[in-house]
């Protein structure tokens, strides 16, 4: 750890001062005292990019949202045509697949992004570069896969694909292919956003943060990035093998031909089963933290929490087969799988009964955030139960690819993961926007959000065991589903409801700050962890100056002591703790063009292995020029050092540069260069923000 | 001590009681509805099959352990929400809680316990699976062969253990009522999934696989099954059921399954004019539908037969007349009129009073992507033949004729 710790988080070497900063000598590169709406594209800021994530992932989620209601339309009424077989096959199949890959894991990739580097008390991740390259990837190949709407039709065959059905022969339009590419490189962004993830929290740390004095929201994050970096690479094979079928007409999964429909399944449930992990550990982390914050309570049993998470990261990789208990494999792989699957629930059940002995005991604030939280442990305990009975393999034979299924996983990742980002949203936001969500709107959107979800998913249990399968377009009167079908409709639509008033809530809650701006301070829930540390919203150095670090929960204990009956005691009062604005002459990663270029050309070829391989010849030249530049391109501006003062200032803020003069320093040997505080507006709102 | 706020929180207690009591009532009176079958054709919780007796006596204990474990958690939410909540007169920095950072023994027991009792629930689970397996394992069973394509389902019954089957029927199986049948499923196309719920559970239907599953009906009856992997456009429209007889019934069945179909013979092969509607819908039958159907013991390419069913009766034709089928089969028709329903066991053949159902099968001749949704131009599903009405009536009452 020594070698870690010496180190100064993002002493970045500046690289030969002498090369110039434009290799084409066609792009100027872009610097630090760009701001407005141009400084997005080209931001090396993982809080910039957090922010987009999120943007991103909020804009899908509508698309999905939107996905949803169409499939509760349909299901309504029995016999119903508000959509054609063909289009609902294709609605159902885009919002699982987007709800998925470009709604949950890029919403926990915006918190992780934003959160980790200040939970650890870092500047910036380890690659700044290459996580803006990761946003843009994500982005782009979200784009691309939904482009697919206009261009011949949606993917068709359900979010798993399943061999044969997924092949040219049944599946004739590009939909498929588009699932395939897109999928790729989307791939490709959390890929790459895993190994960032990985080295920053393993490299970056504060000085004293040993990895047992991590919050929790950091750990499972961490975990999370080894389940992706052990997971993509099995699913990118899988996405390549279909390519190669649909497109050039290989037969791995062709049975006709000697190939293996089941091989599809067995590769895209090895990573299909981490993936549901994936989507929830970053969850229980966001949890972690706001239950202990409003129950003014550590963690309960904090080694356990930590442990259980690990273990769900192991055992994950080993019960893939509970999917496939009626697909045909022998009794043997069934009883394996069928008992792995039994002891899962041990790590997450340790984590529910830790999460109710810290509020045992506490003195419990009922925050929007705080029952956002709440509803993930009520209601994924309901998921997490209905999927011990999916381990009974034999009884799973009768509820699997039934609407039980569809109402358990719905309960893990809607009443699991989206209400703890939902909550997440209501905690954090006062630190990366630096105001407040109201509160009152806020509780009304829980509680609608809650009444409607249980209305849509609860019913789903009881549709599933009277024998009502998933994927049906419509089914017949004389079936009897239609009952609890209406009450699922209606109970969708109030979810809709539900998120326009948080949509409402947003709007209001910021044309609100915007009249009459209130101070919210670093810490407004007088939290625990280092985030809360620094200004509201966090400046774009984060820490003025990184602070050491001697226990878990090391900002709360620079507030608070106990007294010898082990009662919490105020020792210090938050704005003496707390970091203030302003700070000067901290060096940053230069902005950067090339990722957003090198991302750009990825669609480019996915389009040219569908259509015309001379998009991909495009597509290829962009990729490449993009790692030209980027390789030619020192990762801090060279130049950005030396003209801070002849540089044309930005319109209202004075000087804003960020380098040192030599371009190679650590961060605080510089304070002779203008201060960047005029770019510390997290919520990139320009320059005149906070002028120190 | 009885003060009022006492009184009153006591108060706020009892009715929390007596809600949870009442909630508890209707729980557990609408699970007991949910066990019947009226209008619930696919129920899983009402079994009437061994297998699925054997499925719900595992998972009903299963079901009562979670609900224990459920009131246990979401109870202990409430009660942690409601006494632990901050006070109106709470102040920060006063009375604040205890700083608990865990209790290790106490993490072990809630490590250790549900883990025991996993645990103790999967020694039930794996006997259960084993023992479902022994049943599809045994081939001294009358074995009926099931084949799926997109979007129905085919039986097939290899009476004589020849290797050849004898009868093959669609959408509609039927086995002895009592006695254990063992399945070998198959599929012509895409993968489909086989499943009686109140049978047994689902088994995959997986193209270049047969897997070995069994099904036992306690008493005789209809048990509505369905596919239930999805399987492309029609995947909701896949349906099938079972019909089981009482064994003298069912040896019936098979003895007149096993016949040909009876064709009508025309007299005057040279004088079109005054064919019945019957032979001239045969004649339509032998120009258009046989492409793909089959009739058993019907010439068809010149070509004589002995009356037993051809397994492969598209593949065996020349490849000049070989439809483009992409699933290779087609239902057989030989005793259509014998089954309820067709086009995957959608549309009733006959009406309520016992009469054919000319309205739908007439409608499905001349427009059978209006009520099913299909592919045909992509040769999966029934393509419109644009027949006029005669043929159309005329072709219905030759298919009437199919008993």
């Amino acid at each position: 750890m020594a070698l870690i710790e010496a180190r100064t988080p993002l002493a970045v070497e500046a690289g030969d001062g002498g090369r110039p900063s434009s290799p084409f000598g066609v792009l100027a590169r872009p610097t630090a005292s760009q701001t407005g709406w141009k400084s997005w594209f080209t931001s090396v800021d993982h809080k910039k990019i957090g922010i987009m994530y999120g943007m991103a992932s909020l804009f899908f989620f509508i698309v999905g949202g939107s996905e949803a209601l169409l499939i509760r339309l349909q299901l309504a009424r029995p016999d119903n045509h508000v959509l054609s077989a063909a289009l609902y096959n294709q609605v159902f199949t885009m919002h699982g697949v987007t709800m998925i890959f470009l709604v949950v894991m890029p919403l926990a990739a915006a918190f992780a992004n934003y959160l980790i580097p200040i939970q650890i008390g870092a500047r910036d991740v380890a690659f700044p570069r290459l996580n803006a390259f990761s946003f843009w990837c994500y982005l782009f190949g979200a784009i691309f896969f939904n482009t697919s709407w206009f261009l011949g039709g949606g993917a068709d065959g359900g979010w798993f694909n399943y061999a044969p059905n997924s092949g040219v022969l049944f599946s004739r339009t590009h939909g498929i292919d588009f699932y395939a590419v897109g999928l790729i490189i989307t791939g490709i962004a959390s890929l790459v956003s895993a190994i960032n993830l990985i080295v920053t929290v393993l490299n970056m740390r504060a000085p004293g943060m040993t990895l047992f004095k991590m919050p929790v929201f950091t750990w499972m994050t961490l975990v999370t990035q080894f389940l992706l970096l052990f997971a993509l690479p099995v699913i990118t094979v899988a996405l390549f093998l279909l390519m190669f079928d649909r497109r050039f007409g290989s037969n791995f999964f062709n049975a006709a031909n000697g190939g293996d429909p089941m091989l599809w399944q067995h590769l895209f449930w090895i990573f299909g089963h981490p993936e549901v992990y994936i989507m929830i550990l970053p969850m229980f982390g966001i949890v972690s933290e706001i239950i202990p914050v409003f129950s003014r309570k550590p963690i309960f049993g904090y080694p356990f929490m930590v442990f259980s998470g690990i273990a769900i990261g192991f055992m994950g990789f080993g019960v893939w087969a509970h999917h496939m208990f009626a697909s045909g494999m022998g009794p043997m792989s069934v009883t394996a799988f069928s008992l792995s699957t039994m002891f899962i629930a041990v790590p997450t059940g340790v984590k529910i009964l830790n999460w109710l002995a810290t509020m045992w005991g506490g003195r419990l604030k009922f925050t929007t955030a705080m029952l956002f939280a709440i509803g993930l442990v009520t209601m994924f305990t309901i998921g997490g139960l209905s999927g011990v009975t999916h381990a009974v393999a034999s009884a799973d034979t009768q509820q699997t690819d039934t609407y039980y299924i569809v109402a358990h996983f719905h309960y893990v990742l809607f009443g699991g993961s989206l209400l703890a980002m939902l909550g997440g949203f209501y905690f954090w936001w006062p630190k990366v926007f630096g105001y407040m969500l109201d509160e009152t709107i806020g509780k009304w959107h829980f509680w609608i959000i809650l009444i409607g979800f249980n209305l849509t998913f609860g019913p789903m249990h009881i549709l599933g065991l009277q024998g009502m399968s998933r994927r049906y377009f419509t089914y017949s009167a004389n079936q009897g589903f239609a009952f609890w079908n209406m009450v699922a409709t209606i109970g969708a639509f109030t979810i809709a409801v539900s998120m326009l008033i948080f949509a409402a809530n947003i709007w209001i809650s910021r044309a609100r700050h915007k009249r009459n701006p209130v101070e919210v301070g670093a810490d407004p829930w007088d939290a625990r962890s280092l985030e809360w540390i620094v200004p509201s919203p966090t400046p774009e150095y984060n820490f003025a100056e990184i602070p050491q670090i001697t226990e878990l929960d090391d900002f709360w204990y620079r507030k608070y002591g106990h007294d010898e009956s082990g009662r919490l005691v105020r020792i210090a009062k938050t704005e003496d703790v707390v970091q203030q604005p302003g700070a000067t002459g901290i060096h940053l990663p230069s902005p950067s063009y090339w990722p957003i270029v090198l991302a750009a050309g990825l669609p480019f070829v996915g389009y040219g292995i569908i259509f015309s391989l001379w998009w991909a010849l495009l597509g290829g030249l962009i990729t490449v020029a993009g790692f030209v530049g980027w390789v030619l391109e020192p990762s801090t501006d060279p130049e950005a050092g030396h003209d801070g003062h002849d540089h044309e200032p930005a319109p209202s803020a004075g000087p804003t540069e960020a380098a040192s003069e030599d371009g190679a320093g650590g961060a605080d040997d510089a304070d002779s260069v203008p201060a960047l505080a005029g770019a510390a507006a997290g919520s990139g709102a320009g320059p005149e923000g906070e002028q120190a | 001590m009885s003060t009022p706020s006492t009184r009153r929180r006591h108060a706020i207690l009892r009715n929390a009681v007596a809600a949870l009591a009442l909630v508890a009532i209707f729980v557990a009176a609408g699970c007991g509805a949910l066990r019947d079958d009226k209008g619930r054709p696919l129920n899983t919780l009402h079994p009437r099959g061994e297998q699925a007796q054997e499925i719900d006596d595992l998972i009903t204990p299963v079901f009562m352990i979670a609900g224990v474990a459920f009131l246990f958690v979401e109870g202990g939410v409430l009660f942690l929400a409601w006494k632990f909540r901050r006070r109106r007169d709470d102040e920060d920095g006063v009375d604040e809680p205890v700083q608990t950072h865990g209790h290790v023994r106490l993490e072990l027991a809630w490590t250790i316990l549900p883990a025991l009792l996993l645990a103790g629930i999967g020694v039930f689970s794996v006997k259960t699976i084993w023992k479902l397996q022994k049943a599809a394992a045994d081939r001294s069973l009358m074995t009926v062969q099931v084949v799926g394509q997109q979007w129905w389902w085919e039986f097939r019954y290899d009476t004589d253990r020849d290797g050849k089957p004898d009868v093959i029927t669609a959408n509609q199986m039927v086995i002895p009522a009592g006695q254990m049948v063992r399945l070998e499923i198959r599929s012509n196309d895409v993968i489909h999934s086989f499943w009686i719920p109140e049978l047994n559970g689902k088994k995959d239907a997986v193209p270049g696989r047969t897997h070995s599953w069994s099904i036992q009906a306690f008493k005789p009856g209809l048990y509505q099954g369905t596919c239930t992997e999805f399987c492309g456009l029609s995947h909701a429209l896949m349906r099938m059921e079972v019909k089981a007889l009482p064994r003298a019934e069912f040896d019936q069945w098979l003895q007149d399954q096993r016949k040909p179909a009876t064709l009508p013979t025309d007299p005057t092969p040279d004088d079109a004019e005054d064919d019945s509607p019957v032979l001239a819908g045969f004649k339509t039958f032998q120009a258009q539908c046989a492409t793909c159907h089959q009739l058993d013991g019907m010439t068809f390419d010149g070509k004589a037969t002995d009356g037993a069913p051809n397994a492969d009766y598209l593949h065996n034709r020349p490849a000049a007349n070989r439809p483009n089928l992409t699933s290779g089969n087609a239902p057989n028709l030989t005793h259509l009129m014998s089954r309820n329903r067709f086009a995957g066991n959608l549309f009733d053949l006959y009406a309520k009073d016992g009469s054919v159902n000319t309205v739908n099968i007439s409608s499905w001749i001349r427009n059978p992507g209006a009520m099913k949704p299909a592919a045909a131009d992509e040769y999966r599903g029934m393509p419109t033949l644009g027949l006029d009405e005669t043929q159309i009536s005329d072709v219905v009452a030759f298919l009437s004729t199919l008993k």
